[in-house]
């Protein structure tokens, strides 16, 4: 693409600088770059959107850890490899040199290192010479019948509840899905004396055949966790099912029950809350709205992004909203899902590769490697199922704008196959989500259709709301930064024009 | 549909739709409607369907309440304190008159 607008980007030297490193998340990742960082001198900023540090994994440890007496229940529930977070939780509090920031959201992210946070009424933009995403993942969408409605959840969401709001459900529970994620939540609820009335599982048993020949010696420790936690279940007659084909929530007003299918076979079983989990990919939101490079994998069925195995990103060919080279890495369940241990290993390395310390980046590289080993394995025996197959005629696509399955299908069917004009047309993925929720169900279906790789929404900031009167008062703008005005910066509607 | 893992102490006081609710300091509003029972946190502004919070983690914005006069705010992402005014969001988003 040619270009009379003229960008002339300003020495980067000359810009003020809010710290060496800005990091996006403080879970498992995030501290571990933060305190590695903060150790060698460099003066960090990490942004997180949560009141205190820990991501999702760990997420309210600390007051936990602190409630003594009242919270030991909990924490038992909740097992040794939560409060293994503490120490580290304990050292990115202790370690001087990080400037924590909990409560503020991220809502745009540069290449040049400039990131614009949000924290109550208040907004502007830091700036610095790298920036780690270190955001996260997020549970995978799963559009069946009636999952909007009330008494729907996912089992992060449960899991939520139990670390930071220390509820656990009663009544009627069924867990519906796959991955060691809703085993380990079904187990968690048995300690607190909470008897789900179902697991319908997605996996079949020849899944985990299928998965045998992934298995590698470091994975076997997670496995045989998780045959634990699945044998306690059995012990203690919580009913299991597998092979399940399809879910639908039922009710008017607020979930009654599920109907269960599986293969021709259907049943349907009474409920209260329906707890549902299909696996976890990457938060892409921040890296794409920053014209970095998503790739689809295979294997996961999610988007990616594309980096080093260090975690440099790579910029999406065509115009950005700002020149000069790209100062974004990414790390942890962001970057490529492995968990907390995968996370940890990989932002310690991140870390070291930017300290420059040569043999450092070596061990620490292998560490992540280590730690990444489980995963084909886990891909394999638990694969995505309340996903798999594609939603029709009312079932919501959308959750936002309440877009069914038929509107978008008959789109695609008559030959329209740009996410993005069908997002122009329908408002599917316009809504205060911002297409998190339909992105990849809209995506994989126009791609059942090419052939292509699923494609996603072209993302640009704000990626998150902002209240007008935050960004009336914006601090932290350099005139310099903000003058790059071009159509450049719309890539994709000048192609798809 | 939710209860306490062990009795909590609800030191702070919200209102959501005009009731009184007891609050235990640190949860977020979302995890104390879901205690409190409350059967719709929003309408949707498409359909008026009722809608409780889903991912509790600021990802799929289903949780959108009016705080203290400022609408789509997300419930899972502010915490409790004393005297705080929420209503459910039924529709869209009112835009602030003092802006």
């Amino acid at each position: 693409m040619t270009s009379d607008v003229q960008m002339q980007p300003p020495p980067l030297a000359d810009l003020r600088m809010d710290a060496d490193v800005i990091i996006i998340g403080a879970g498992p990742a995030g501290m571990s770059a933060s305190v590695a960082l903060a150790q060698a001198g460099r003066r960090v900023n990490v942004l997180d959107m949560q009141a205190a540090p820990g991501g999702q994994i760990f997420r309210g440890l600390e007051a936990n850890l602190a409630a003594g007496r009242g919270a030991t229940a909990l924490l038992d529930a909740l097992g040794p490899a939560y409060g293994a977070g503490a120490a580290l939780i304990r050292a990115f509090r202790n370690t001087p040199g990080i400037d924590f920031r909990p409560r503020h959201t991220v809502w745009e992210v540069r290449r040049d290192g400039t990131v614009g946070w949000l924290h109550g009424d208040k907004a502007g933009y830091l700036r610095a010479g790298h920036v780690l995403l270190a955001n996260g993942a997020m549970e995978r969408p799963v559009p069946f019948p009636g999952w909007t409605l009330p008494g729907v959840m996912t089992a992060g969401a449960a899991q939520t509840l139990l670390k930071a709001g220390r509820l656990k459900p009663e009544g009627r529970v069924v867990l519906a899905g796959t991955g060691p994620l809703i085993f380990l939540l079904a187990e968690q609820l048995r300690r607190l004396g909470v008897r789900p009335v179902l697991l319908a599982r997605t996996d079949r048993m020849r899944d985990q055949m299928a998965a045998l020949p992934h298995l590698r010696l470091p994975a076997i420790w997670p496995v045989a966790k998780g045959l634990g936690w699945l044998a306690r279940l059995h012990l203690a007659r919580i009913p299991v099912m597998r092979g399940v084909t399809g879910i639908a929530a039922l009710g008017s007003t607020h979930v009654e029950g599920v109907r269960i299918s599986r293969g021709k076979s259907m049943s349907d079983v009474p409920c209260d809350l329906l707890i549902v989990h299909d696996g976890i990919v990457p938060s892409v939101d921040l890296a794409q709205a920053a014209g970095l490079r998503i790739g689809w994998h295979d294997a996961l069925q999610a988007w990616q992004p594309e980096t080093t195995v260090d975690g440099a990103a790579v910029p999406e060919s065509g115009a950005a909203l700002t020149d000069g080279p790209c100062r974004i890495l990414i790390s942890g369940d962001a970057r490529c899902i492995g968990g907390a241990d995968a996370a940890m290993a990989h932002g310690r390395h991140v870390a070291a590769v930017l300290l420059g310390a040569k043999g450092e980046g070596r061990d620490s590289l292998a560490k992540v490697r280590q730690t990444l080993v489980p995963r084909p394995f886990l891909d394999a025996a638990f694969p995505p199922g309340l996903s798999a197959a594609l939603p029709t005629g009312d079932t919501l696509v959308c959750r936002c704008e309440e877009i069914p399955a038929s509107t978008l299908v008959g789109l695609v069917q008559s030959g329209l196959h740009s996410i993005n004009h069908i997002r122009g047309l329908t408002r599917c993925g316009m809504g205060p989500c911002q297409g998190r929720s339909c992105a990849v169900t809209l995506a994989r279906m126009i791609a059942v259709q090419t052939g292509a790789s699923p494609v996603p929404f072209h993302a640009r900031p704000p990626v998150r709301p902002l209240p007008l009167q935050a960004l009336a008062y914006l601090s932290g703008v350099d005139p310099r930064l903000a003058e790059v005005v071009s159509l450049q910066d719309k890539p994709q509607v000048m192609q798809d024009v | 549909m939710f209860v306490d893992v062990v009795p909590a102490g609800h030191s702070v006081t919200i209102h959501f739709n005009g009731s009184a609710i007891a609050a235990r300091e640190g949860e977020t509003v979302a995890a104390c409607l879901l205690r409190a029972g409350v059967t719709a946190i929003r309408h949707t502004p498409v359909s008026s369907a009722p809608r409780l919070p889903y991912c509790m983690i600021g990802h799929c914005f289903e949780c959108l309440v009016e705080i203290e006069g400022q609408g789509s705010r997300q419930a899972c992402l502010v915490d409790v304190q004393d005297g705080m005014r929420i209503w459910p969001q039924d529709g869209a988003a009112a835009i602030l008159n003092d802006l």
